[in-house]
C-alpha cells in the first residue's frame, strides 16, 4: 500500500504526516494522531458522530479519505476550546444546560452547532434542528441540545 | 406540584460532573482505548439462519503473517452461558437458560459467531477471516414465534421443555377472570403485533481484554453491569471471580439495555483471543454487527381481553403474550414477567390474568431494551382502553381516571403501592396539552380534506429495581479523606443517565459538602461493592439508598468525633458546606476535623450494603398530532410527558431522561422496525434503513414532574430512566383514532401503514 505525505492545519497547528492511501480521515485522527474525541458510530455517514469541520464545513470524517484533506484546515472537538484552556461558549452551554448525557454524540453536535453559529449567528429553532439533523442522539431527545445551541448563539 | 424543600442540593439542576470531559472530547470510551501490544480482533459470523458447522478449516488464516490467534468452537471452551445478567429469577425461583457458547457448531441466526481472529491490524484480521473455510449443513429455519411453536417446525435448541419455548411460560392471576368475563356488560378482545426495535446506542459493542501472567483477566467494555459481566466471564473461563476485573474506561456511549451483562459477545471473544495470543485484544463491532449480533427488543403478539360494566368500570383483564425470543435466551425467560407486571398494575381490576412466554426463532436474539417488558403491553392495553372508550362513547381520559389504581388498592405486585401521582399526571398533562379542545377537533377536521388533528392519552408505570423478581442488592463505600475531599465508590456505571452526578448529590446532601468535592468511582469491579447493574431504572433508587446509608453513617461518625472533642452534644452539631456548626455558630471546618482525626489514627469511612425493595413510577403522556390524509404521515405537534418520579434529585437529568425516552418512544411509534427477508436476513441493519428520529423529526416535548415523594426512596426518589418510552406509541395512536376513527393494532405507524389503514382494500375511505 502506497503512502501519502500530507500537510494540513489541524486545530490551528501544522501537521505533517504519512498515511496509507486508503486511510479515512476518522482513522487518521483517532489512530494516527490519537485524537479520540472524534467518534465512529456507523461508518456510512449517517450518524454524524464523526463530524469534524473541514475548511469550516461540517463533514462526516468516516466518508473523507485522507488525501482529500491535503492543504486544508480541520477543526476537531479538541480544537474548540480556547488556547488558554477556557471552554468555548457552546461547550459551556452544553455543559450547563443538560445537553450532555452519554457524550458520544457530543463532539459532533458541538461542531455542527459551531459551524451553524459561524454562518448564522441568530438561528431559529428550526434552523438549529436542520443543522444538527445529521447528528443522531439516542440519549437526549434533542431538546436540551437545541436549547444549548440557542443559548450559545445568545452569548456569542 | 413541586414541593418547596429545604435541601441544599437535592432538587438542584447542578451541571453534570462528567459533562466537562465530554464537551472537551476528552472522555474515554472503550473504542478509544489503545494498549501496548494490542491486537485487533474480528469475528466470522454465520451467513445462514440455521445450519450445522460440518467442517471448519482455519489453516490458511493461521498462516497469514500478522495473525496471532484463530479460534473456533474446536479450540475454545464449550462452557454454556447466558450473555445477559439474568441469573436467577426469584418469583418463581428458577435458573436462567444458559444456551450460548463463545463459538457455536450449530448456527441459529445470521450473525451467529463461528470463529474469530486476532491480528496486528484490522486489515490483516479482515483478510484472515476471508481465509477461514466453513462447510455448513443447512437446517430449516423459522422466523415467526407462532410458526415456531408448531410441531412441524425445526427444533432450535435441544433443551426446550415445550416446543421452542424459552424457559417456562409465566402465569399471573388474581380473582377469577373467566367467570368475570361472562358477567361483563362489554367485552373487548383485541390482537396486537409489536415490532422489533433496536437500542441503537451510539457506541457499538466493543471490548478490550488483557490476560496477564498472574492469571488475571482484565476486560474493558461498555457493559452496564460490570459485576454480573465479571460473573459470566468467570463462569465461562473457569476463573475465580477475584481473578477477573471488568471495567468501563470510564465512559459508556449509551446502552439502553443492550449490554446488561455482556456487550454482545465482545468480552468473552476478546478474552479468549487475548488468552490464546498472549497479547491484549480489542474487538469493536461495526454498526452492522451491532444490529445483527446484539440483542434487540422483543417483537411479538399480545392479545388483550377487557371486560367492563356499563358505567365503564373495568371488571376483568386477560393478557396473553407470545414473544419472539430470537435464537438465544438472553432475557427472554424474564421479559414476560415484566409484561404481565406492567399490564396488571395500572388499573384497579378485580379479576386479572396473564400468560406469556417467548419462543425461539432463527433471528437475532431479543433481550433488554429501554422500557423492558413495558412498551409492548402498554400499547396493547392502552389501545384496548381507547377502544373501550369508543364503545362507551366516553372520553378516554375520563375512562382512565375512573379506573386507575390508587395507593392502598389491592394489586398483584409483590410490594406495596406506597404512593402514586398518576392522577395528578393525568390532570396536569391534560391541562397542558389542552385536552378540552379534543371535542372540537372533529368539526375542525372537516374543514380540511388533507390535515386532520387528534389528541391522545396513554398511561403506564415502571419499576425502580429488580426486586423481588431477581436478586437486587447494591452497596457503597464512602470515605472522607484527610483534606476534606470525599471518595465514593459504587458498583454500577455512568452510561449517560446521570448516575455519577445523582449519587454525588445524594452523598453531598447527607454529608453536608458540595457535590464538587466528591469523586465518584463507578463502573469497575475492583474496589466497588457488588451491584446488579444499571437496569430496571434502579440506579438512583437503589444505589442512591446505599449512598444515603453510608453518607449518614459517615456524618454520624464525624459528628460524634466533634462531640467527643468539643464536649458539645451531638444533637447540636451539624455539617453544612464543609463547615461544622453548633447551632448557628460555626466552630470548625470539616478539613480541620478530618486532619485532627488523621493525626489521631482515625478515618471517617463506611461501607454499606443495601437490599433493594421496589416502587413503581407513573406516567401519563398526551400527544397532539396532525395526520396528513394524502401521505399517511403522522406528525406529533406536541407531546406532554407528565411523570411521577417520586422526587427529582436533579431535575435537568430527570427531564433529559424523560425527553430521551420519549423520542425513543416516538421512533417506536412512527418508524423504527427491524424486518427480516425470507432468508432470515435483517432488512434494516444500518442507520440508512433503520429510521431513527433526528432533531428535525421531533416536535416540542413538555415535561411535567409530579413529586409526591416515595417513602422507600432516597430523598423520596424513584426510577425514571425507562418510563417515557412506552406511553408515546399509544398516545400517538390514540390521537390518530381521534383524528380518523381508525384503530391501529400494529406498529410502527409508517405512512404506508397509515394509508392502508385509512383506505382499506375496498377502496372506500374509512371515516369517523
Amino acid at each position: 500500500m502506497e503512502t501519502l505525505n500530507l500537510t494540513f492545519i489541524l486545530n490551528r497547528q501544522h501537521v505533517s504526516i504519512s498515511v496509507p492511501h486508503n486511510r479515512r480521515l476518522v482513522d487518521l485522527l483517532r489512530d494516527d494522531l490519537h485524537l479520540t474525541g472524534t467518534k465512529e458510530g456507523c461508518g456510512i455517514g449517517e450518524c454524524g458522530a464523526c463530524t469534524v469541520l473541514l475548511n469550516g464545513h461540517p463533514v462526516n470524517s468516516c466518508l473523507i479519505l485522507a488525501g482529500q484533506v491535503q492543504g486544508s484546515e480541520i477543526t476537531t472537538i479538541e480544537g474548540v476550546e480556547f488556547e488558554n484552556g477556557d471552554l468555548h461558549p457552546i461547550q459551556e452551554t452544553f455543559l450547563n444546560e443538560g445537553a450532555v448525557q452519554c457524550g458520544f454524540c457530543t463532539p459532533g453536535m458541538i461542531l455542527s452547532g459551531l459551524a451553524l453559529l459561524r454562518e448564522n449567528p441568530h438561528p431559529t429553532d428550526d434552523e438549529i434542528k436542520e443543522a444538527i439533523a445529521g447528528n443522531l442522539c439516542r440519549c437526549t431527545g434533542y431538546q436540551q441540545i437545541v436549547d444549548a445551541i440557542k443559548s450559545a448563539a445568545a452569548r456569542l | 406540584m413541586n414541593q418547596k424543600s429545604n435541601h441544599r442540593v437535592i432538587g438542584e439542576r447542578i451541571p453534570r460532573l462528567d459533562a466537562r470531559e465530554k464537551v472537551l472530547g476528552r472522555a474515554i470510551y472503550t473504542t478509544d482505548l489503545f494498549l501496548p501490544g494490542m491486537l485487533y480482533g474480528k469475528v466470522l459470523r454465520s451467513p445462514h439462519p440455521h445450519a450445522r458447522v460440518v467442517r471448519i478449516d482455519t489453516s490458511l488464516a493461521e498462516a497469514l503473517e500478522g495473525v496471532k490467534a484463530v479460534l473456533t468452537f474446536k479450540n475454545t471452551t464449550g462452557n454454556k452461558f447466558n450473555a445477559s445478567a439474568s441469573h436467577v429469577q426469584t418469583i418463581p425461583p428458577y435458573q436462567t437458560e444458559k444456551d450460548q457458547r463463545i463459538f457455536t457448531d450449530v448456527v441459529r441466526y445470521i450473525g451467529d459467531e463461528v470463529a474469530a481472529v486476532a491480528a496486528v491490524n484490522e486489515d490483516t484480521a479482515a483478510t484472515a477471516l476471508d481465509l477461514i473455510k466453513v462447510k455448513y449443513d443447512i437446517l430449516p429455519p423459522v422466523y415467526d414465534p407462532l410458526e415456531a411453536e408448531n410441531s412441524e417446525s425445526p427444533d432450535i435448541h435441544p433443551h426446550c421443555r415445550q416446543k421452542n419455548i424459552v424457559g417456562n411460560p409465566i402465569e399471573m392471576k388474581s380473582g377469577d377472570a373467566d367467570s368475570a368475563l361472562d358477567g361483563s356488560d362489554y367485552i373487548l378482545e383485541e390482537h396486537y403485533r409489536l415490532p422489533v426495535q433496536k437500542q441503537c446506542q451510539l457506541e457499538t459493542q466493543v471490548a478490550v481484554a488483557s490476560f496477564n501472567s498472574d492469571g488475571k483477566l482484565t476486560v474493558w467494555s461498555p457493559t452496564q453491569a460490570p459485576h454480573p459481566c465479571r460473573r459470566i466471564l468467570a463462569e465461562i473461563f473457569n476463573l475465580p471471580l477475584n481473578k477477573v476485573r471488568v471495567l468501563n474506561p470510564p465512559y459508556v456511549g449509551g446502552a439502553f439495555g443492550v449490554r446488561i451483562g455482556l456487550s454482545g459477545k465482545a468480552e468473552p471473544i476478546a478474552a479468549a483471543l487475548a488468552m490464546a495470543a498472549g497479547q491484549p485484544v480489542k474487538i469493536a463491532y461495526n454498526r452492522r454487527e451491532d444490529f445483527i449480533a446484539s440483542d434487540t427488543r422483543h417483537g411479538g403478539y399480545i392479545t388483550v381481553k377487557l371486560g367492563l360494566d356499563q358505567e365503564g368500570n373495568f371488571q376483568v383483564l386477560e393478557l396473553k403474550s407470545i414473544l419472539n425470543g430470537g435464537a438465544y435466551c438472553s432475557w427472554s425467560a424474564d421479559v414476560n414477567g415484566a409484561i404481565g407486571a406492567r399490564a396488571l398494575t395500572v388499573y384497579k381490576i378485580p379479576h386479572v390474568s396473564f400468560t406469556g412466554y417467548s419462543v425461539y426463532t432463527n433471528t437475532t436474539p431479543a433481550g433488554a431494551c429501554r422500557g423492558f417488558g413495558a412498551v409492548q403491553p402498554t400499547f396493547a392495553l392502552e389501545m384496548t382502553v381507547n377502544k373501550a372508550a369508543d364503545l362507551l362513547k366516553m372520553d378516554p381520559l375520563k375512562l382512565r381516571l375512573r379506573n386507575i389504581i390508587r395507593p392502598g388498592d389491592n394489586w398483584i405486585a409483590p410490594f406495596p403501592c406506597r404512593s402514586s401521582g398518576l392522577k395528578e399526571c393525568l390532570e396536569y398533562g391534560a391541562m397542558c396539552i389542552g385536552w378540552e379542545e379534543r371535542k372540537y377537533l372533529k368539526e375542525q377536521n372537516q374543514k380540511s380534506d388533507r390535515y386532520k388533528k387528534g389528541l391522545g392519552v396513554a398511561i403506564g408505570n415502571h419499576v425502580s429495581s429488580c426486586a423481588p423478581f431477581q436478586t437486587d442488592y447494591t452497596g457503597a463505600i464512602l470515605s472522607v479523606l484527610s483534606d476534606g475531599s470525599v471518595q465514593l465508590a459504587c458498583g454500577l456505571v455512568e452510561m449517560g443517565t446521570g448516575t455519577k452526578t445523582t449519587l454525588a448529590q445524594i452523598a453531598a446532601e447527607s454529608l453536608g459538602v458540595s457535590p464538587r468535592l466528591i469523586d465518584v468511582k463507578l463502573g469497575d469491579t475492583e474496589g466497588t461493592p457488588y451491584d446488579v447493574g444499571c437496569q430496571a431504572s434502579r440506579s438512583c433508587y437503589t444505589a442512591g439508598a446505599a449512598v444515603l446509608k453510608v453518607a449518614r453513617d459517615v456524618r454520624k461518625q464525624i459528628i460524634d468525633y466533634v462531640a467527643c472533642k468539643t464536649g458539645y452534644l451531638a444533637d447540636e452539631i451539624r455539617i453544612d458546606d464543609s463547615l461544622i456548626f453548633r447551632g448557628t455558630e460555626q466552630i470548625l471546618t470539616l478539613t480541620e476535623i478530618v486532619r485532627d482525626a488523621d493525626y489521631h489514627n482515625r478515618q471517617f469511612s463506611a461501607v454499606g450494603i443495601y437490599e433493594s425493595t421496589n416502587a413503581l413510577s407513573w406516567q401519563a403522556h398526551f400527544a397532539l398530532v396532525t395526520l396528513d390524509n394524502w401521505t399517511g404521515r403522522v406528525t406529533v405537534d406536541k407531546l406532554v410527558a407528565a411523570h411521577d418520579i417520586g422526587k427529582a434529585v436533579n431535575p435537568s437529568i430527570v427531564e433529559g431522561q424523560i425527553e430521551g425516552g420519549a423520542v425513543m418512544g416516538l421512533g417506536y411509534a412512527l418508524g423504527e422496525e427491524i424486518r427480516y427477508s425470507q432468508d432470515g436476513c435483517q432488512l434494516n441493519n444500518n442507520f440508512q434503513s433503520y429510521i431513527l428520529p433526528t432533531a428535525a423529526d421531533v416536535g416540542p416535548i413538555k415535561t411535567i414532574l409530579v413529586e409526591p415523594g416515595e417513602p422507600s426512596g432516597p430523598y423520596g426518589a424513584r426510577g425514571v430512566g425507562e418510563n417515557a418510552v412506552a406511553p408515546v406509541a399509544p398516545a400517538v395512536a390514540g390521537a390518530v383514532i381521534n383524528a380518523t376513527g381508525v384503530h391501529f393494532n400494529v406498529l410502527p405507524l409508517t405512512p404506508e401503514r397509515v394509508l392502508k389503514g385509512l383506505r382499506p382494500q375496498s377502496g372506500t375511505r374509512s371515516n369517523d
